[in-house]
Protein backbone atom coordinates (compact mmCIF):
# COMPACT_ATOMS: atom_id res chain seq x y z
CA UNK A 1 0.00 0.00 0.00
CA UNK A 2 1.53 3.08 -0.91
CA UNK A 3 0.95 5.27 2.09
CA UNK A 4 2.72 2.89 4.64
CA UNK A 5 5.76 2.83 2.17
CA UNK A 6 5.56 6.80 2.03
CA UNK A 7 5.21 6.39 5.96
CA UNK A 8 7.93 4.65 6.57
CA UNK A 9 10.46 7.50 5.40
CA UNK A 10 10.66 10.74 7.35
CA UNK A 11 12.75 12.89 5.00
CA UNK A 12 15.64 14.72 7.17
CA UNK A 13 15.20 18.43 7.67
CA UNK A 14 13.36 19.37 5.19
CA UNK A 15 14.45 22.22 3.28
CA UNK A 16 17.18 21.82 6.00
CA UNK A 17 19.57 24.91 4.12
CA UNK A 18 22.85 25.49 5.35
CA UNK A 19 24.11 28.73 5.13
CA UNK A 20 27.75 27.36 4.72
CA UNK A 21 26.48 25.21 1.64
CA UNK A 22 26.17 27.84 -0.72
CA UNK A 23 28.98 29.89 0.23
CA UNK A 24 31.34 27.82 -1.94
CA UNK A 25 29.59 28.59 -5.21
CA UNK A 26 31.19 31.58 -6.61
CA UNK A 27 28.65 33.47 -7.31
CA UNK A 28 28.86 36.64 -5.45
CA UNK A 29 30.71 38.56 -7.82
CA UNK A 30 28.15 37.31 -10.51
CA UNK A 31 25.34 38.17 -8.18
CA UNK A 32 26.70 41.58 -6.83
CA UNK A 33 27.30 42.75 -10.94
CA UNK A 34 23.92 41.76 -11.86
CA UNK A 35 22.23 43.88 -9.15
CA UNK A 36 24.38 46.94 -10.76
CA UNK A 37 22.41 45.93 -13.95
CA UNK A 38 25.24 43.57 -15.48
CA UNK A 39 23.17 41.67 -18.16
CA UNK A 40 25.88 39.44 -19.01
CA UNK A 41 26.50 38.54 -15.06
CA UNK A 42 23.01 37.63 -15.62
CA UNK A 43 23.37 35.46 -18.13
CA UNK A 44 26.01 33.46 -16.45
CA UNK A 45 23.92 33.17 -13.71
CA UNK A 46 21.17 31.88 -15.76
CA UNK A 47 23.69 29.51 -17.22
CA UNK A 48 24.60 28.56 -14.14
CA UNK A 49 21.34 27.84 -12.34
CA UNK A 50 18.49 27.37 -15.34
CA UNK A 51 18.84 23.15 -14.25
CA UNK A 52 18.28 23.59 -10.76
CA UNK A 53 15.08 26.09 -11.98
CA UNK A 54 13.74 23.27 -14.15
CA UNK A 55 14.00 20.65 -12.09
CA UNK A 56 12.31 22.51 -9.35
CA UNK A 57 9.96 22.77 -11.53
CA UNK A 58 9.42 19.99 -13.06
CA UNK A 59 9.10 18.34 -9.87
CA UNK A 60 5.63 19.95 -9.81
CA UNK A 61 3.98 21.02 -12.96
CA UNK A 62 4.06 19.00 -16.16
CA UNK A 63 6.99 19.07 -18.37
CA UNK A 64 5.43 21.24 -21.03
CA UNK A 65 4.86 23.94 -18.22
CA UNK A 66 8.47 23.40 -16.56
CA UNK A 67 9.60 24.90 -19.89
CA UNK A 68 7.77 28.18 -19.88
CA UNK A 69 7.68 28.51 -16.61
CA UNK A 70 11.93 28.41 -16.67
CA UNK A 71 11.87 31.84 -18.04
CA UNK A 72 8.88 33.39 -15.21
CA UNK A 73 11.22 32.57 -12.64
CA UNK A 74 14.24 34.47 -14.09
CA UNK A 75 11.50 37.13 -14.81
CA UNK A 76 10.26 37.39 -11.75
CA UNK A 77 13.46 37.25 -10.01
CA UNK A 78 15.32 39.70 -11.77
CA UNK A 79 13.57 42.54 -10.45
CA UNK A 80 13.64 41.57 -6.87
CA UNK A 81 17.61 40.69 -6.98
CA UNK A 82 18.62 44.77 -5.97
CA UNK A 83 16.78 43.54 -2.50
CA UNK A 84 19.01 40.70 -2.38
CA UNK A 85 20.64 41.09 0.97
CA UNK A 86 22.85 37.62 1.41
CA UNK A 87 24.70 37.28 -2.17
CA UNK A 88 25.74 33.62 -0.95
CA UNK A 89 22.37 32.71 -1.29
CA UNK A 90 21.53 33.30 -4.33
CA UNK A 91 20.69 29.60 -5.13
CA UNK A 92 18.31 29.07 -2.32
CA UNK A 93 16.41 32.10 -3.00
CA UNK A 94 16.52 31.39 -7.02
CA UNK A 95 14.64 28.28 -5.52
CA UNK A 96 12.25 29.57 -3.31
CA UNK A 97 11.09 31.56 -6.10
CA UNK A 98 10.64 28.65 -8.36
CA UNK A 99 8.75 26.69 -6.01
CA UNK A 100 6.55 29.55 -5.09
CA UNK A 101 6.13 30.05 -9.03
CA UNK A 102 4.67 26.21 -9.52
CA UNK A 103 2.67 26.46 -6.38
CA UNK A 104 1.04 29.86 -8.08
CA UNK A 105 0.72 27.39 -11.71
CA UNK A 106 -1.44 25.16 -9.64
CA UNK A 107 -3.41 27.69 -8.26
CA UNK A 108 -4.21 29.40 -11.53
CA UNK A 109 -4.96 26.16 -13.05
CA UNK A 110 -6.34 24.38 -10.52
CA UNK A 111 -9.00 21.98 -11.37
CA UNK A 112 -7.60 21.12 -15.12
CA UNK A 113 -4.27 20.73 -14.39
CA UNK A 114 -2.47 17.29 -13.29
CA UNK A 115 1.56 16.22 -13.89
CA UNK A 116 0.33 14.04 -16.26
CA UNK A 117 2.89 13.86 -19.09
CA UNK A 118 1.25 12.00 -21.46
CA UNK A 119 0.07 14.32 -23.97
CA UNK A 120 3.38 15.37 -24.54
CA UNK A 121 4.90 12.25 -25.31
CA UNK A 122 5.26 12.97 -28.82
CA UNK A 123 7.26 15.59 -28.38
CA UNK A 124 9.86 14.06 -25.91
CA UNK A 125 12.85 12.43 -27.88
CA UNK A 126 13.42 8.72 -28.22
CA UNK A 127 17.10 7.05 -27.37
CA UNK A 128 17.41 5.37 -30.13
CA UNK A 129 20.84 3.87 -28.87
CA UNK A 130 19.70 1.85 -26.02
CA UNK A 131 16.60 1.51 -26.69
CA UNK A 132 14.63 3.20 -23.87
CA UNK A 133 11.25 4.27 -24.98
CA UNK A 134 9.47 7.35 -24.37
CA UNK A 135 6.78 5.22 -22.65
CA UNK A 136 9.42 4.67 -19.70
CA UNK A 137 10.84 7.83 -19.00
CA UNK A 138 6.80 9.33 -18.35
CA UNK A 139 6.24 5.97 -16.05
CA UNK A 140 9.54 6.80 -14.46
CA UNK A 141 9.21 10.73 -14.24
CA UNK A 142 5.52 9.55 -12.95
CA UNK A 143 6.86 7.43 -10.73
CA UNK A 144 9.43 9.90 -8.91
CA UNK A 145 6.70 12.67 -8.98
CA UNK A 146 4.72 10.71 -6.95
CA UNK A 147 7.60 10.90 -3.85
CA UNK A 148 7.22 13.43 -1.53
CA UNK A 149 8.64 16.94 -2.74
CA UNK A 150 11.46 16.27 -0.36
CA UNK A 151 12.51 13.51 -2.22
CA UNK A 152 11.34 13.83 -5.75
CA UNK A 153 13.72 17.25 -6.06
CA UNK A 154 16.97 16.12 -5.30
CA UNK A 155 16.26 12.85 -7.98
CA UNK A 156 14.43 15.02 -10.80
CA UNK A 157 17.97 17.15 -10.64
CA UNK A 158 20.31 14.19 -10.19
CA UNK A 159 18.46 11.97 -12.95
CA UNK A 160 16.83 14.18 -15.43
CA UNK A 161 19.33 17.58 -14.79
CA UNK A 162 21.85 15.27 -14.23
CA UNK A 163 23.60 17.12 -11.44
CA UNK A 164 25.14 15.26 -8.71
CA UNK A 165 24.75 15.21 -5.40
CA UNK A 166 27.81 18.12 -4.21
CA UNK A 167 26.35 20.33 -6.78
CA UNK A 168 22.87 20.27 -5.96
CA UNK A 169 23.42 20.90 -2.52
CA UNK A 170 25.56 23.90 -3.53
CA UNK A 171 23.09 25.10 -5.85
CA UNK A 172 20.02 25.04 -3.71
CA UNK A 173 22.06 25.64 -0.66
CA UNK A 174 20.96 22.20 1.19
CA UNK A 175 23.45 20.56 3.67
CA UNK A 176 25.41 17.63 1.64
CA UNK A 177 24.17 15.68 4.54
CA UNK A 178 20.50 16.06 3.61
CA UNK A 179 20.74 16.06 -0.02
CA UNK A 180 22.44 12.45 0.21
CA UNK A 181 19.95 11.13 2.65
CA UNK A 182 17.19 12.05 0.74
CA UNK A 183 18.59 11.06 -2.45
CA UNK A 184 19.03 7.28 -1.27
CA UNK A 185 16.07 7.62 0.41
CA UNK A 186 14.18 8.66 -2.92
CA UNK A 187 15.82 6.03 -4.46
CA UNK A 188 14.97 3.40 -1.97
CA UNK A 189 10.93 4.60 -2.53
CA UNK A 190 11.36 5.16 -6.10
CA UNK A 191 12.40 1.29 -6.66
CA UNK A 192 9.42 -0.02 -3.95
CA UNK A 193 7.32 2.40 -5.86
CA UNK A 194 8.33 0.93 -9.51
CA UNK A 195 8.57 -2.71 -8.11
CA UNK A 196 5.06 -2.57 -7.11
CA UNK A 197 3.44 -0.43 -10.16
CA UNK A 198 5.24 -1.39 -12.52
CA UNK A 199 6.03 -5.50 -12.39
CA UNK A 200 6.43 -5.80 -16.20
CA UNK A 201 8.45 -2.81 -16.56
CA UNK A 202 10.49 -3.79 -13.68
CA UNK A 203 11.55 -7.25 -15.30
CA UNK A 204 12.23 -5.13 -18.91
CA UNK A 205 14.43 -2.68 -17.40
CA UNK A 206 15.41 -4.73 -14.79
CA UNK A 207 15.11 -1.89 -12.05
CA UNK B 1 31.47 1.63 -3.45
CA UNK B 2 28.49 1.26 -5.32
CA UNK B 3 26.28 4.17 -3.49
CA UNK B 4 28.89 6.68 -4.68
CA UNK B 5 27.34 6.57 -8.01
CA UNK B 6 24.16 7.62 -6.26
CA UNK B 7 25.82 10.95 -5.01
CA UNK B 8 28.75 12.22 -7.00
CA UNK B 9 28.57 9.94 -10.22
CA UNK B 10 32.10 7.91 -8.54
CA UNK B 11 33.07 4.87 -8.04
CA UNK B 12 31.51 1.56 -10.12
CA UNK B 13 28.90 2.50 -12.12
CA UNK B 14 25.37 1.21 -11.02
CA UNK B 15 23.73 0.03 -14.46
CA UNK B 16 20.35 0.53 -12.68
CA UNK B 17 21.05 3.72 -12.40
CA UNK B 18 22.66 4.84 -15.20
CA UNK B 19 19.19 3.15 -16.89
CA UNK B 20 17.67 5.88 -15.07
CA UNK B 21 19.35 8.26 -16.56
CA UNK B 22 19.23 7.81 -19.96
CA UNK B 23 15.65 6.89 -19.52
CA UNK B 24 15.09 10.52 -17.73
CA UNK B 25 17.67 12.33 -19.49
CA UNK B 26 15.14 12.68 -22.48
CA UNK B 27 13.32 15.40 -20.33
CA UNK B 28 16.52 17.50 -19.71
CA UNK B 29 16.09 21.55 -19.88
CA UNK B 30 17.43 22.34 -23.76
CA UNK B 31 15.61 26.04 -23.79
CA UNK B 32 17.97 29.17 -25.29
CA UNK B 33 18.21 31.88 -22.78
CA UNK B 34 15.94 34.65 -23.61
CA UNK B 35 16.46 38.25 -24.07
CA UNK B 36 15.32 39.51 -20.80
CA UNK B 37 14.54 43.39 -21.43
CA UNK B 38 16.28 46.02 -20.19
CA UNK B 39 13.50 47.34 -18.03
CA UNK B 40 13.52 44.37 -15.84
CA UNK B 41 17.22 45.23 -14.48
CA UNK B 42 16.14 48.03 -12.97
CA UNK B 43 15.87 47.54 -9.02
CA UNK B 44 11.53 47.17 -7.93
CA UNK B 45 9.80 45.84 -5.50
CA UNK B 46 7.52 42.73 -5.80
CA UNK B 47 4.11 43.44 -5.96
CA UNK B 48 2.60 40.73 -3.99
CA UNK B 49 0.34 43.23 -2.17
CA UNK B 50 -1.22 45.10 -4.69
CA UNK B 51 -4.48 43.40 -3.94
CA UNK B 52 -4.21 44.54 -0.35
CA UNK B 53 -3.69 48.29 -0.85
CA UNK B 54 -3.01 50.27 -4.08
CA UNK B 55 -1.43 53.79 -4.12
CA UNK B 56 1.81 52.97 -2.05
CA UNK B 57 3.53 51.26 -4.31
CA UNK B 58 5.90 54.38 -6.02
CA UNK B 59 6.25 55.65 -3.12
CA UNK B 60 7.60 52.79 -1.52
CA UNK B 61 9.87 52.22 -4.73
CA UNK B 62 10.63 56.33 -4.36
CA UNK B 63 11.47 55.70 -0.57
CA UNK B 64 13.75 52.01 -1.56
CA UNK B 65 16.07 54.34 -3.95
CA UNK B 66 15.84 56.87 -1.37
CA UNK B 67 17.38 54.05 1.18
CA UNK B 68 20.00 53.32 -0.89
CA UNK B 69 21.39 56.46 -2.08
CA UNK B 70 21.00 57.17 1.73
CA UNK B 71 22.95 54.24 2.59
CA UNK B 72 26.08 55.15 0.22
CA UNK B 73 26.34 58.37 1.50
CA UNK B 74 26.50 56.93 5.09
CA UNK B 75 23.61 59.32 6.58
CA UNK B 76 21.47 56.27 7.35
CA UNK B 77 23.99 55.58 10.56
CA UNK B 78 22.17 58.65 11.97
CA UNK B 79 18.72 57.61 11.27
CA UNK B 80 18.55 53.64 12.54
CA UNK B 81 21.40 51.45 14.07
CA UNK B 82 22.30 49.38 11.20
CA UNK B 83 22.47 45.33 11.61
CA UNK B 84 26.43 43.77 10.74
CA UNK B 85 25.98 40.28 12.12
CA UNK B 86 25.19 37.19 9.53
CA UNK B 87 21.35 37.04 11.00
CA UNK B 88 18.87 38.32 8.79
CA UNK B 89 17.50 41.84 9.65
CA UNK B 90 14.09 43.11 8.98
CA UNK B 91 14.24 46.61 6.97
CA UNK B 92 10.90 48.79 8.22
CA UNK B 93 9.73 51.49 6.23
CA UNK B 94 7.24 53.98 7.29
CA UNK B 95 3.83 53.99 5.27
CA UNK B 96 2.14 56.38 7.28
CA UNK B 97 1.73 58.34 10.75
CA UNK B 98 4.83 57.47 13.08
CA UNK B 99 5.41 53.71 13.64
CA UNK B 100 8.09 52.74 16.52
CA UNK B 101 10.71 50.32 16.73
CA UNK B 102 12.07 49.66 20.47
CA UNK B 103 12.49 53.46 20.87
CA UNK B 104 12.95 55.32 17.53
CA UNK B 105 10.31 56.54 15.42
CA UNK B 106 10.22 56.79 11.75
CA UNK B 107 8.30 60.12 11.36
CA UNK B 108 8.92 61.15 8.28
CA UNK B 109 8.80 59.57 4.44
CA UNK B 110 12.13 58.84 4.52
CA UNK B 111 12.74 57.38 7.97
CA UNK B 112 14.13 53.90 7.75
CA UNK B 113 14.71 50.99 10.78
CA UNK B 114 15.59 47.61 11.00
CA UNK B 115 13.22 45.55 13.00
CA UNK B 116 16.26 42.95 15.27
CA UNK B 117 15.65 40.07 17.38
CA UNK B 118 13.77 40.74 20.76
CA UNK B 119 12.84 44.14 19.49
CA UNK B 120 8.87 45.29 19.22
CA UNK B 121 7.49 47.98 16.57
CA UNK B 122 4.42 49.69 17.40
CA UNK B 123 1.58 51.07 14.91
CA UNK B 124 -0.57 53.73 16.99
CA UNK B 125 -3.85 54.11 15.41
CA UNK B 126 -2.50 56.59 12.77
CA UNK B 127 0.25 54.59 11.65
CA UNK B 128 1.30 51.73 8.72
CA UNK B 129 4.21 50.27 8.08
CA UNK B 130 6.00 47.65 6.29
CA UNK B 131 8.44 44.67 7.12
CA UNK B 132 10.77 43.06 4.71
CA UNK B 133 13.71 40.79 4.44
CA UNK B 134 14.63 40.12 0.69
CA UNK B 135 14.82 36.23 1.35
CA UNK B 136 11.72 35.94 3.36
CA UNK B 137 8.75 38.00 2.57
CA UNK B 138 7.12 41.31 3.01
CA UNK B 139 4.24 42.11 6.09
CA UNK B 140 2.22 44.86 6.57
CA UNK B 141 1.40 46.05 9.85
CA UNK B 142 -1.78 47.80 10.24
CA UNK B 143 -2.82 50.79 12.38
CA UNK B 144 -3.05 49.61 16.82
CA UNK B 145 -0.37 46.34 16.23
CA UNK B 146 2.24 45.70 18.03
CA UNK B 147 4.80 42.63 16.43
CA UNK B 148 7.58 41.32 17.92
CA UNK B 149 10.60 39.48 15.84
CA UNK B 150 11.62 36.84 17.82
CA UNK B 151 13.95 34.58 15.23
CA UNK B 152 15.44 35.68 12.20
CA UNK B 153 18.27 33.27 10.66
CA UNK B 154 18.49 31.78 7.30
CA UNK B 155 16.05 29.58 7.11
CA UNK B 156 13.86 30.61 10.37
CA UNK B 157 12.05 33.25 10.51
CA UNK B 158 9.14 34.25 13.61
CA UNK B 159 7.46 37.34 14.48
CA UNK B 160 5.31 37.57 17.56
CA UNK B 161 1.72 39.60 16.32
CA UNK B 162 0.68 40.36 20.52
CA UNK B 163 -2.02 43.01 19.20
CA UNK B 164 -3.79 44.28 15.95
CA UNK B 165 -3.41 43.18 12.03
CA UNK B 166 -0.73 42.30 9.89
CA UNK B 167 -0.73 41.09 6.16
CA UNK B 168 1.85 39.06 5.05
CA UNK B 169 3.14 37.81 1.59
CA UNK B 170 5.76 35.14 1.92
CA UNK B 171 8.35 33.69 -0.68
CA UNK B 172 10.32 31.56 1.54
CA UNK B 173 10.07 27.92 1.77
CA UNK B 174 7.16 26.37 2.95
CA UNK B 175 7.41 26.01 7.08
CA UNK B 176 10.32 28.91 7.11
CA UNK B 177 7.98 31.63 8.22
CA UNK B 178 6.19 31.43 11.68
CA UNK B 179 3.91 34.40 13.45
CA UNK B 180 2.91 33.89 17.07
CA UNK B 181 0.06 34.80 18.59
CA UNK B 182 -1.64 34.64 21.88
CA UNK B 183 -3.63 31.79 21.11
CA UNK B 184 -1.71 29.91 18.05
CA UNK B 185 0.80 30.08 15.58
CA UNK B 186 0.33 30.79 12.22
CA UNK B 187 2.66 28.54 9.81
CA UNK B 188 3.25 29.60 6.28
CA UNK B 189 3.09 27.15 3.67
CA UNK B 190 3.69 29.13 0.30
CA UNK B 191 1.08 31.74 0.56
CA UNK B 192 -0.23 35.65 1.53
CA UNK B 193 -2.45 35.63 4.53
CA UNK B 194 -3.60 38.02 6.95
CA UNK B 195 -3.86 37.86 10.77
CA UNK B 196 -5.33 39.45 13.26
CA UNK B 197 -5.14 39.69 17.20
CA UNK B 198 -7.92 41.08 19.30
CA UNK B 199 -7.20 42.58 22.74
CA UNK B 200 -8.03 39.37 24.83
CA UNK B 201 -5.89 37.39 22.97
CA UNK B 202 -8.57 36.05 19.99
CA UNK B 203 -7.47 36.14 16.41
CA UNK B 204 -8.49 35.75 12.60
CA UNK B 205 -6.24 33.93 10.38
CA UNK B 206 -7.73 34.15 6.63
CA UNK B 207 -5.51 32.48 3.82
CA UNK B 208 -5.67 34.68 0.77
CA UNK B 209 -3.14 32.58 -1.81
CA UNK B 210 -1.72 29.27 -1.03
CA UNK B 211 -2.16 27.70 2.32
CA UNK B 212 -1.43 28.61 6.30
CA UNK B 213 -1.02 25.92 9.33
CA UNK B 214 -2.82 27.38 12.20
CA UNK B 215 -0.72 25.39 14.99
CA UNK B 216 -1.46 25.08 18.75
CA UNK B 217 -0.84 22.14 20.61
CA UNK B 218 -3.36 19.80 19.93
CA UNK B 219 -4.83 21.60 17.58
CA UNK B 220 -3.77 22.33 13.73
CA UNK B 221 -6.11 24.02 11.33
CA UNK B 222 -5.16 23.74 7.68
CA UNK B 223 -6.53 27.29 6.11
CA UNK B 224 -6.67 27.33 2.31
CA UNK B 225 -6.91 30.15 0.03
CA UNK B 226 -10.31 31.58 0.84
CA UNK B 227 -10.89 30.31 3.78
CA UNK B 228 -10.40 31.33 7.69
CA UNK B 229 -9.85 30.28 11.00
CA UNK B 230 -10.66 32.37 14.09
CA UNK B 231 -8.85 31.09 17.74
CA UNK B 232 -9.51 31.82 20.87
CA UNK B 233 -6.81 31.23 24.13
CA UNK B 234 -6.39 28.29 25.69
CA UNK B 235 -9.21 26.58 22.86
CA UNK B 236 -6.77 27.38 20.38
CA UNK B 237 -7.87 27.36 16.04
CA UNK B 238 -11.33 26.87 15.85
CA UNK B 239 -12.36 24.85 12.36
CA UNK B 240 -11.27 26.62 9.35
CA UNK B 241 -14.05 27.41 6.40
CA UNK B 242 -14.47 29.28 3.00
CA UNK B 243 -16.21 32.00 3.50
CA UNK B 244 -18.48 31.55 1.18
CA UNK B 245 -19.82 28.71 3.56
CA UNK B 246 -23.21 29.05 4.43
CA UNK B 247 -24.12 31.33 7.73
CA UNK B 248 -26.18 28.82 9.35
CA UNK B 249 -22.92 26.38 9.03
CA UNK B 250 -20.59 28.91 10.08
CA UNK B 251 -22.43 29.95 13.01
CA UNK B 252 -23.43 26.12 14.09
CA UNK B 253 -19.57 25.66 13.38
CA UNK B 254 -18.68 28.69 15.79
CA UNK B 255 -20.77 27.10 18.49
CA UNK B 256 -19.27 23.73 18.18
CA UNK B 257 -15.48 24.99 18.34
CA UNK B 258 -16.13 27.62 21.37
CA UNK B 259 -19.45 27.29 23.29
CA UNK B 260 -20.38 25.21 26.40
CA UNK B 261 -23.22 22.96 24.35
CA UNK B 262 -25.74 20.59 25.98
CA UNK B 263 -25.56 17.36 24.24
CA UNK B 264 -28.88 17.93 22.44
CA UNK B 265 -27.30 21.02 21.20
CA UNK B 266 -24.49 19.99 20.14
CA UNK B 267 -25.62 17.36 17.92
CA UNK B 268 -28.64 19.83 16.14
CA UNK B 269 -24.85 21.90 15.79
CA UNK B 270 -23.42 19.08 14.47
CA UNK B 271 -26.82 18.32 12.07
CA UNK B 272 -26.58 21.97 10.89
CA UNK B 273 -22.92 21.75 9.50
CA UNK B 274 -23.45 18.35 7.91
CA UNK B 275 -26.52 19.31 6.07
CA UNK B 276 -24.79 22.67 4.85
CA UNK B 277 -21.66 21.40 3.76
CA UNK B 278 -21.12 21.18 0.41
CA UNK B 279 -18.23 19.67 -1.17
CA UNK B 280 -15.97 22.35 -1.00
CA UNK B 281 -16.38 22.24 2.67
CA UNK B 282 -15.32 18.21 2.57
CA UNK B 283 -12.06 20.16 4.10
CA UNK B 284 -14.24 21.39 6.77
CA UNK B 285 -15.68 18.25 7.89
CA UNK B 286 -11.96 16.40 7.54
CA UNK B 287 -10.99 18.77 10.35
CA UNK B 288 -13.86 18.12 12.70
CA UNK B 289 -13.40 14.55 12.75
CA UNK B 290 -9.94 14.88 14.61
CA UNK B 291 -12.70 16.84 17.19
CA UNK B 292 -15.38 14.81 17.46
CA UNK B 293 -16.12 11.79 19.95
CA UNK B 294 -16.45 8.46 18.16
CA UNK B 295 -20.74 8.63 17.68
CA UNK B 296 -19.82 12.00 16.04
CA UNK B 297 -16.84 10.50 13.81
CA UNK B 298 -19.47 8.16 12.57
CA UNK B 299 -21.76 10.53 11.26
CA UNK B 300 -18.56 13.01 9.70
CA UNK B 301 -17.05 9.72 7.93
CA UNK B 302 -20.26 8.72 6.52
CA UNK B 303 -21.47 12.82 5.07
CA UNK B 304 -17.54 13.50 3.96
CA UNK B 305 -17.37 10.26 2.19
CA UNK B 306 -20.46 11.06 0.20
CA UNK B 307 -19.37 14.62 -0.55
CA UNK B 308 -15.26 13.56 -1.11
CA UNK B 309 -14.85 9.51 -1.70
CA UNK B 310 -12.00 8.02 0.29
CA UNK B 311 -8.94 7.63 -2.01
CA UNK B 312 -7.98 4.20 -2.30
CA UNK B 313 -6.18 2.62 0.97
CA UNK B 314 -8.23 4.88 2.95
CA UNK B 315 -10.82 3.11 4.98
CA UNK B 316 -14.10 3.32 7.23
CA UNK B 317 -12.08 1.46 9.98
CA UNK B 318 -9.17 3.33 9.64
CA UNK B 319 -10.36 6.83 9.47
CA UNK B 320 -12.42 6.29 12.72
CA UNK B 321 -9.32 5.58 14.73
CA UNK B 322 -7.70 8.48 12.48
CA UNK B 323 -5.25 6.76 11.15
CA UNK B 324 -2.46 9.18 10.06
CA UNK B 325 -1.40 8.07 6.94
CA UNK B 326 -5.23 7.72 5.80
CA UNK B 327 -6.00 11.22 6.82
CA UNK B 328 -3.52 12.10 5.38
CA UNK B 329 -4.28 10.95 2.04
CA UNK B 330 -7.48 12.12 2.38
CA UNK B 331 -6.26 15.50 2.85
CA UNK B 332 -4.04 15.22 0.10
CA UNK B 333 -7.23 14.39 -2.18
CA UNK B 334 -9.05 17.97 -1.62
CA UNK B 335 -6.00 19.22 -3.76
CA UNK B 336 -5.81 22.07 -1.02
CA UNK B 337 -1.88 21.88 -0.74
CA UNK B 338 0.42 18.78 -0.34
CA UNK B 339 -0.25 17.78 3.26
CA UNK B 340 3.68 16.18 3.53
CA UNK B 341 5.35 19.70 3.76
CA UNK B 342 3.09 20.32 7.07
CA UNK B 343 4.36 16.47 8.28
CA UNK B 344 8.12 17.87 7.89
CA UNK B 345 7.36 21.07 9.85
CA UNK B 346 6.50 19.16 12.46
CA UNK B 347 8.99 17.07 12.21
CA UNK B 348 11.29 19.90 12.90
CA UNK B 349 9.56 21.28 15.88
CA UNK B 350 10.49 18.13 17.14
CA UNK B 351 13.36 18.19 20.00
CA UNK B 352 16.68 16.18 18.46
CA UNK B 353 16.20 13.22 20.40
CA UNK B 354 12.84 12.96 19.01
CA UNK B 355 13.80 13.53 15.18
CA UNK B 356 16.87 10.81 15.83
CA UNK B 357 14.46 8.60 17.28
CA UNK B 358 12.39 8.99 14.52
CA UNK B 359 14.57 8.29 11.82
Amino acid sequence: MAISVEARFEPLEWPSVSPTASKDTGDEPLVKAAQGGDRAAFGQLYQRYVRMVHGILLARVPSAAAEDLVHDVFLQALPKLAALRDVSRFGPWLAAIARNRATDFHRRTKSDCSLDDQAGAAEAPQNPERGIGIEDGIALLSAVRELPDVYREPLILRFVEGMTGPEIAARTGLTHGSVRVNLHRGMHLLREKWERHAPHAEKEQGL
Amino acid sequence: MKNDYLWDGSGEPDPELQRIEKSLAQFRYRGEMPDFPVANFLPSKPSHFAFFTSGWTPRFAAATLLLLALTASGLLLRLAPVELSNTQVWDVARLSGAPRVGNFSLASDSSKAQLRVGQLMVTDNSSRASLNVAAVGEIYVDPDSRVRLVESGSNRSRLALELGTIHAAIWASPGEFVVDTPSASAVDLGCAYTLHVNEDGSGMLRTTLGWVGFHSDGHDSFIPAGAMSTTRPVQGPGTPYFEDASGQLRSALHAFDFESLSAADRQQALRVILAQARRRDAFTLWHLLFRVNDEERRLLYDRLASLVPPPAGVTREGTLALNSPMMDAWWNAFDLGDISVWRFWEQKQAPPLLKKAAR
